[in-house]
């Protein structure tokens, strides 16, 4: 074969982590004020994707769940050079935890005959790592997790990956179709050149698919997760004497008293 | 809360009971959090009147004193999954054979070590038995008979607290370094059980091509640790030495590790490992949210930063304003005089 791989490369909508504030009085996260971005690892996956199809041919198509306002993201890859764009969205989806939302990206992914699935290692918000498993454990595909580096074998049908492990690393083959999840920080995601970003803001266009598009209307959403949030506490800073000293002398001393 | 469309009846979460833990081993090397793990489950099996059973994966595991050692550490029953499949490490087969395991026995709790291998195929359990997995998790908590499992949420900002009402096994990964491993009990008995292997070669997806793993450092154990950022461009030599002055290990952000500059088994943080050393000595690390995330249990931090505004003066009980270069010589060199006039100080 070689008329390319589709390729889907999942992106998310996080608040900016350095925007998001606690209020002191309630312990409540102020999420609103944070600007929402593209989580920070995502832009190794987009441009993982995009090397891949540079390599292979084909296409590749940005997929996010989220509000409308998740179009954002959309773009932004859109604008680095992803070719399409679908947005997941519907009310169906709200409160859904790892497990419904990785089913909803797994059908996406499915209906969009993917040959290979991007992610990021982890969110910046919710830092569980556990929806490219998820996707591929959803439909019984290969994964490739903690991926540095990446070599198509589109002859094959297969992607190999090195991946990093405890204490060294394994290059591993996968046959397609394969959820890779990229290791944060392994690649330069590249910027987006003007004229494409204008494209993304002005001509373009996500499609959009329901629940109901993607046949998961009773699988997703708050009741069907079987995880919950049972209660959220600011996290006691560690009282620290936050003294700052000036000559190393005193630094020297108080290592000494500590030992 | 209502029970979801998908909810495990009232009768098959009952139909549930005892804690599991993997233990995660790599050519009869285990995982450390394996232990913690263990140390941990027998609590939780003790708080519940349950057993704690060990399930180990791999290739010639009768051979070694894995099931044995398990036991020491407190399981009351080992399951050993023996087959050449389980040899190097693969998401899909473990998975599967844990899958199967899990929906034949029915375990109430599941803990997995929150490492690369633990995370990667802990979704492949959970997602099959519509089980509920929490990601790195830092505490776990029986109250009024309710499981508790909580974890950093939002870059350590807040703590969380997930649980898991209709569906089972609980699941969680838990970070390595947040739980203590006791001294072996060497004559703790238990059971040890063989299992059938329920996956072939020909049903696997992926194939392991070359594996390069060297001795892999422990900084959890520490008592001293000296850790690097970018501000050392790569200079690591005098954390080196300042680590060995005073019996310590090295650690570095995930921007050193990335860099290239130390190998990852040492990266401290949300990604990495959590310390809990009497000091931590942090050097051009400017103390971003997911690295405090992983020192933040230190005794006592010092911060050697050449900018003032450095979050990490935040995080430390002492800090110094100026160049590491400039610092570190003159640290050394007054830490080894003190050092010697007083030997009986020693880390
Ligand atoms: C999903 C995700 C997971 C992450 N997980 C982790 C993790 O587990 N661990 C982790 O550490 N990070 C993690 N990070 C990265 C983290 O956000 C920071 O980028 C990282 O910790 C910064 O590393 P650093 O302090 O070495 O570098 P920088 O932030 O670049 O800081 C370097 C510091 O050195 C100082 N400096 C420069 N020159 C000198 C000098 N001559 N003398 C003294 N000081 C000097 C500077 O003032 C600066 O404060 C994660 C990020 C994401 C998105």
């Amino acid at each position: 074969m070689t008329d390319g791989w589709n390729i889907v490369v999942c992106v998310k909508q996080v608040p900016d982590a350095a925007e998001v504030s606690i209020d002191p009085d309630t312990g409540i996260l102020n999420r609103a004020d944070a600007e929402a971005v593209m989580n920070a690892p995502d832009y190794n996956a987009v441009e993982a994707a995009l090397e891949v199809r540079d390599e292979v041919g084909g296409t590749v198509t940005a997929l996010t769940m989220g509000p409308a306002s998740a179009h954002e993201v959309l773009r932004g890859a859109v604008a680095m050079g992803a070719d399409d764009a679908v947005l997941l969205t519907d009310r169906a989806f709200g409160g859904s935890d790892t497990w419904p939302t990785s089913l909803a990206l797994a059908r996406a992914a499915e209906e969009l005959d993917a040959d290979v699935v991007f992610g990021g290692e982890e969110t910046t918000d919710s830092s569980t790592g556990q929806v490219p498993p998820g996707i591929a454990a959803h439909n019984d595909w290969a994964q490739l997790t903690y991926v540095e580096d990446l070599e198509p074998r589109p002859d094959e049908d297969q992607l190999v990956a090195k991946r990093d492990v405890e204490g060294g690393y394994e290059r591993v083959a996968a046959d397609l179709p394969v959820v890779v999840a990229m290791e944060f920080g392994e690649n330069q995601p590249r910027t987006a050149g003007l004229h494409r970003k204008i494209y993304a803001e002005t001509d373009f266009e996500p499609v959009e698919w329901s629940a109901a598009d993607i046949d998961v209307e009773d699988e997703v959403g708050l009741a069907v997760s079987p995880t919950q949030v049972g209660g959220m506490a600011t996290a006691e800073p560690v009282p620290r004497e936050q003294e700052k000293v000036d000559d190393v002398e005193e630094i020297a001393d108080q290592i000494a008293e500590v030992l | 809360m209502a029970a979801g469309a998908n909810a495990d009846t009232a009768a098959e979460v009952d139909a549930h009971s005892d804690v599991w833990v993997f233990v995660e081993q790599h050519d009869g090397e285990v995982a450390k959090v394996a232990w913690e793990l263990l140390a941990k489950g027998r609590e939780l099996a003790d708080q519940k009147d349950e057993d704690l059973v060990a399930l180990v994966m791999g290739e010639d595991i009768r051979e070694t004193d894995i099931p044995q050692q398990a036991i020491a550490r407190g399981a009351d029953r080992v399951l050993v999954a023996d087959d050449p499949i389980f040899e190097p490490y693969r998401a899909d087969p473990y998975g599967e054979q844990f899958r199967h395991l899990v929906e034949q026995r029915k375990p109430d709790i599941a803990l997995i070590g929150g490492t690369h291998t633990g995370r990667d195929f802990a979704g492949r359990v959970a997602v099959p038995t519509h089980a509920g997995l929490t990601a790195d998790t830092t505490e776990l908590e029986i109250t009024d008979e309710r499981y508790e499992m909580r974890r950093p949420a939002f870059g350590g900002d807040a703590l969380a607290t997930i649980i898991c009402p209709n569906h089972r096994p609980q699941m969680s990964t838990v970070r390595p370094g947040v739980f203590d491993t006791p001294e072996p009990d060497e004559s703790r008995e238990g059971e040890v059980e063989d299992v059938e292997t329920v996956v072939g070669e020909d049903e696997t997806l992926t194939e392991v091509l070359e594996r390069e793993v060297g001795d892999v450092a422990d900084i959890t154990d520490a008592e001293v640790v000296v850790a690097g950022g970018m501000g050392l461009e790569g200079d690591f030599d005098p954390l080196w030495e300042l680590a060995d002055l005073l019996g310590g290990e090295v650690a570095a952000t995930r921007e050193a590790v990335e860099e290239g500059w130390i190998e990852p088994a040492r990266q401290v943080g949300q990604t990495g490992k959590t310390v809990r050393p009497k000091l931590y000595i942090a050097v051009g690390i400017s103390g971003a949210i997911q690295h405090v995330e992983g020192m933040d249990d230190s005794e006592t931090v010092i911060a050697i930063n050449n900018d003032g505004n450095a979050p990490i003066f935040e995080n430390a009980d002492y800090g110094i304003v100026a160049d590491y270069a400039e610092v570190l010589p003159e640290l050394i060199e007054l830490l080894r005089e003190r050092l010697d006039d007083t030997p009986e100080v020693s880390a």
